[in-house]
């Protein structure tokens, strides 16, 4: 189902910050607005003066003052709780390579869900042969949030985190440019800003690292795992939009994993269809398995079908090195 | 001549209006999908669902704030409630009382749903037959292997009729979906056993929920019941808290020792130097001194 | 403070007027600067996108000078450590130019990181929110200490001459140049008490330069050497960079040995016996430097890895050129020449040590942007600048800038201080009258 992006970003970060902050309800109200309350320190010194605000339903409002908070403060919020991450998950991916066939559309929702420019791919599709007699194969490569990232371990500003969640962030923020997360990471999954990106941003926009927008120029931008999807229970962008049901996604603490249709054990994917990681001996433990590129439905050129020489001609050289 | 003329005029007007209305209907008139679905939760709330979509590209569009409209057929038409489509195109209306609903001939409940339609969509109805079942499940442990008990009769005159040969699903709701655990065949009583899986992960004291449902039933619809039970293993996140690593906050404490160390050395000497210096100053100045 | 008579005529000059000559080549060197400055501006105008670097090659000709510039420092550092710690003759004309090259090319090289920054306005960053797991943090760190410590060892170095210039009454230089030498000579007037605190200083802080210089290039040769990336990730990495980088110091000395002998007119003091001296030095570098290099491909090449054979492969087709002129001409041509007492003139050495300058720098960029091109996911794109690093006019600018600075500061230098220094070439007479 495709997304109203003008619409849903400006109200859902909103909306999601309160969810953050623990409000339950679903649709923003005045309840979820003065639930702020529940958690300000300034309890014992209610002004009990009023204001009378616009919610982002459109409804006008009328909200204590005291819960009214600063927007700088909101963003301090936000990155702190994008630090924290969601307690007691551990999120982790596996990608089917007999299914993917090239489609592009995990490239596509993930570049309009990120309001990313068009040659900022966070998610990648190579064309791979390891030998000349062994399998071609599509190898979508999105970030591999590693459990020793090289990336964090790199950055002298401390702009790129892992939470205990598993998710490997970046702050836009804080990030200096330096670019050593780009040569430390082995897998080549960052990008970088390499001039202004003119990117149109919703009213209201409040900057959160979980979904990275904008992207900032000067600055190192990568796949985040969707994790602003992952606070209501949704699964990342690429995985919904991938026609063949290659992507599954999970919370590998509950050992499950699903591609939206199919729900299946993860241990058991793994021992069935005998997973593996991308260089498994680099050491960095990543959260991305994959399941071999085994009885193939239908030819690698397929494929190619149907795109302009912008990306056909990237496969033109693909073969074992 | 005036009142051929004014016929003329007023036949050609009427032509065209009729002509401009046909036009405009045949210019983009949506052809809804509307599909009716009935609820029966665990806490024993009934519920209809109305989805109302459109096809686009081989893609099923949402229709958002639509009026909807639920009736009940049986012993004639009763208007139920109305609501309006939400974002992903669903009206919802829970029925509160159900039990003083007219039943059909066969002992179950009729229901309708309704679209009146627009300017650009179409109008649309469905109907959608449910007969009333009792489903229970009961969680036991039958020789320390974890089992679930399902039992499902329908109900008529105050006598229990089981259900048999219909299928129940078993899940355990997970994050994102719901993980089938199993399905179960009820057999001529009604009733079936499902062994439970013993190594499915639950929350950290291996709590889990167990959802036993008709899915889709022709007539029962989408009947629900829900459970808790320390049946998962405990679930513990991997990543241990107050970890030094290269990738953490913190770093290890043997780099912070050696940068320490050796900074306060080389820092020192440099003291030293500037030190010496201001000695040569101080001499100088001594010097000056005792010449003046 | 007293001074032999003819060192203070024959090393004074310079500090009292200036040539047009003089006047002419800061001219052309500020022109270039300028170029580069306009270049920088541009770069700060429209985005990083102007220059070559894309997502694969994030760093190019900037990290390359960076590392060659610190490169630089650093072996200053260890050769004007070295040469005070074990007072060979031959190193008293040649030595305040070592330490001159420590300082002005320290004081450049950072200047080349906070061109590859992204984004300048938070590089305070750096110091607010330091990760101390970082290797670069280590190298800030380190660079901020060398820093402040070559500061010192020069002004260390400067205070005898200062004094020396102070008190020489026939100087005629202007009225702000007389009075700078005497706030800075701290009243030095070369009583025991402060000689002896002097050389002190001057002896703690020459071992701590050296080990300094050392290790701070060593952080610096570990920012490559402790990622994964095939290439970079090399065990050899620390002490590579610390002989490669003494190679390009002895080398750059030579060269402004030759042009300040032949510009001021120093044929008396800086004769064939230093050239000599300094080009065997080079040479036993170049000995070394090769040894390293060789012993790092060797074992890339003989092992089968796969990434190194790519890496290697392309070494030696599409950077043939480079490869031979920065690790084969650039070792053994200033062996050839020193080698043989024929071709031991002055002209040749200096020569050599040009080419050694320059195959330096080349090796630097054979070691940063050929494993850039080569991660272990291939590069699949259509877009040439993202596949090949291709240098803008910028970058080239910028690096010349940089050459020129470094020019424009050394002129400078040498007109506020004696470009040999007159207290080093004194202490001759002091061991000449102990024996």
């Amino acid at each position: 189902m495709k997304e109203n992006i003008n619409g849903k970003q400006g109200k859902s970060s909103r909306r999601i910050f309160l969810k953050k902050i623990g409000v339950g309800a679903g649709a923003v109200s005045v309840a979820g607005i003065a639930g702020v309350s529940a958690f300000s320190a300034k309890d014992n010194n209610r002004s009990g003066l009023t204001v009378k605000l616009l919610s982002p339903d459109g409804k006008l409002v009328e909200v204590d003052q005291d819960d009214i908070k600063p927007a700088r403060e909101i963003v301090a919020d936000l990155k702190e709780v994008a630090r924290k991450g969601l307690p007691d998950r551990k999120f982790g991916m596996v990608i089917d390579l007999a299914k993917c066939k090239n489609a592009r559309k995990c490239v596509e929702a993930c570049q309009e869900g990120h309001l990313l420019p068009k040659d900022h791919e966070w998610m990648k599709l190579y064309l791979l042969q390891d030998d000349r007699n062994t399998a071609k194969y599509w190898f979508p490569r999105p970030c591999f949030h590693c459990d020793k990232p090289m990336c964090v371990s790199v950055c002298p500003v401390g702009a790129t985190y892992k939470r205990p969640d598993g998710i490997v962030l970046v702050d836009n923020q804080r990030c200096i440019g330096c670019k050593f997360c780009m040569t430390g990471c082995p897998y080549s999954a960052r990008v970088f800003n390499w001039k202004d990106p003119e990117v149109r941003l919703p009213e209201g926009h409040v900057y959160d690292p979980e979904t990275n927008i904008p992207p900032v120029e000067g600055t190192v931008g990568k796949c985040v795992f969707c994790a602003d999807n992952l606070r209501i229970n949704k699964l990342p962008r690429c995985v919904t939009a991938c026609p063949m049901g290659v992507i599954y996604f999970g919370d590998l603490l509950e050992d499950t994993v699903t591609n939206g249709e199919e729900t299946v054990r993860f241990s058991k994917l793994m021992t069935d269809r005998a997973g593996f990681r991308y260089r498994e001996e680099l050491g960095t433990l990543p959260s991305v398995y994959y399941l071999p590129p085994m009885q193939r439905m239908f030819p690698i050129e397929r494929g190619l079908d149907g795109y302009d020489e912008n990306i056909k001609g990237r496969y033109k050289e693909a073969g074992p090195r | 001549m005036k009142t051929r003329l004014s016929t003329t005029i007023f036949s050609l007007s009427f032509f065209l209006m009729f002509s401009l209305s046909l036009f405009s209907q045949g210019k983009s008139v949506i052809s809804p999908y509307i599909q009716l679905q009935y609820f029966k939760n665990s806490d024993n709330s009934h519920l209809l669902k109305t989805t109302l979509t459109y096809s686009l590209n081989r893609m099923e569009i949402p229709l958002q704030g639509m009026e909807i409209s639920f009736f009940s057929e049986a012993g004639g038409k009763k208007l139920l409630g109305k609501t309006l489509t939400d974002k992903i195109g669903v009206a919802l209306l829970e029925l509160k009382e159900i039990n003083n609903l007219s039943l059909t001939e066969e002992g179950g409940w009729s229901f309708s749903t309704e679209f009146k339609g627009n300017d650009t969509i179409e109008a649309g109805s469905s109907e959608l037959s449910i007969k009333d079942v009792k489903l229970e499940m009961a969680l036991l442990e039958v020789d320390s292997i974890r089992t679930i008990s399902l039992k499902a009769f329908t109900t008529e005159n105050k006598k229990e009729i089981p259900v048999s040969g219909e299928v129940v699903m078993v899940y355990v709701p997970r994050m994102f979906s719901l993980l089938s655990v199993g399905e179960a065949s009820l057999d001529e009583n009604g009733s079936a056993l499902l062994e439970f899986p013993a190594d499915i992960p639950g929350d950290k004291e291996g709590n889990l929920t167990i959802i036993s449902r008709f899915e889709e039933h022709p007539s029962f619809g989408n009947v629900e019941l829900r459970e808790t039970k320390q049946w998962g293993l405990p679930s513990t996140n991997s990543a241990p808290v107050a970890h030094r690593a290269l990738w953490t906050k913190t770093a290890p404490r043997w780099m912070i020792i050696t940068l320490s160390v050796l900074l306060t050395g080389v820092w020192g000497h440099y003291l030293f130097a500037v030190i010496s210096l201001i000695r040569i100053k101080r001499e100088s100045n001594k010097q000056k001194k005792m010449k003046s | 403070m007293q001074a032999d008579k003819k060192l203070l005529k024959d090393l004074t000059p310079e500090l009292e007027s200036t040539g047009t000559g003089w006047y002419i080549t800061f001219t052309i060197f500020l022109g270039l600067f300028i170029v580069g400055i306009y270049g920088l501006v541009q770069q700060i105008d429209k985005g990083h996108i102007v220059t070559g670097m894309r997502d694969n090659v994030v760093w190019g000709f900037y990290i390359v000078n960076f590392i060659f510039f610190m490169g630089l420092s650093y072996s200053g550092a260890l050769i004007s450590g070295v040469l005070h710690l074990f007072h060979t003759g031959w190193r008293k004309p040649i030595i305040r130019m070592a330490e001159l090259i420590t300082v002005i090319s320290l004081v450049i090289g950072p200047f080349f990181i906070f061109f590859c920054i992204g984004r300048l306005d938070r590089l305070y960053f750096l110091f607010t929110h330091p990760r101390i797991q970082s290797p670069i943090t280590w190298d800030v760190i380190a660079i901020c200490t060398d820093l402040i410590g070559c500061f010192i060892y020069l002004y260390l170095s400067f205070i005898e001459d200062f004094a020396i210039l102070r008190d020489y009454d026939e100087l005629n230089v202007a009225p702000w140049k007389k009075k700078l030498y005497k706030i800075l000579s701290l009243g030095y007037d070369g009583s025991p008490i402060q000689a002896k605190l002097l050389a002190n200083a001057r002896t703690i802080m020459a071992t701590m330069i050296i080990a300094i210089a050392i290790i701070v290039y060593s952080v610096l040769a570990w920012i490559f050497g402790v990622t994964l990336q095939p290439g970079w990730h090399s065990t050899i990495f620390g002490p590579y960079f610390v002989i490669a980088a003494v190679f390009s110091g002895t080398g750059l000395l030579i060269i402004l040995m030759w042009i300040f002998r032949k510009v001021y007119h120093l044929e008396e003091y800086i004769t064939q016996r230093h050239f000599i001296n300094v080009g065997v030095l080079l040479t036993v570098i170049a000995a070394f430097y090769g040894y390293f290099t060789f012993s790092d491909y060797l074992t890339k090449w003989y092992g089968s890895i796969k990434m190194d054979s790519i890496l290697i492969d392309k070494l030696f087709s599409e950077y043939y050129s480079l490869f031979i002129f920065a690790n084969y001409i650039g070792i053994l041509l200033p062996g050839i020449i020193i080698a043989f007492p024929r071709f031991r003139t002055i002209r040749n050495i200096t020569v050599a040590a040009v080419i050694a300058l320059l195959a330096l720098w080349v090796n630097r960029y054979i070691i940063v942007i050929p494993t850039l091109e080569t991660p272990f996911l291939p590069i699949q794109d259509t877009r040439p600048d993202w596949i090949k690093y291709s240098p803008t006019w910028i970058e080239w600018s910028l690096t010349f800038a940089g050459v020129s600075i470094f020019a424009m500061l050394f002129m400078l230098v040498s007109k506020i201080a004696p470009i040999i220094s007159i207290s080093e070439m004194q202490e001759k007479d002091k061991d000449e009258i102990l024996k």
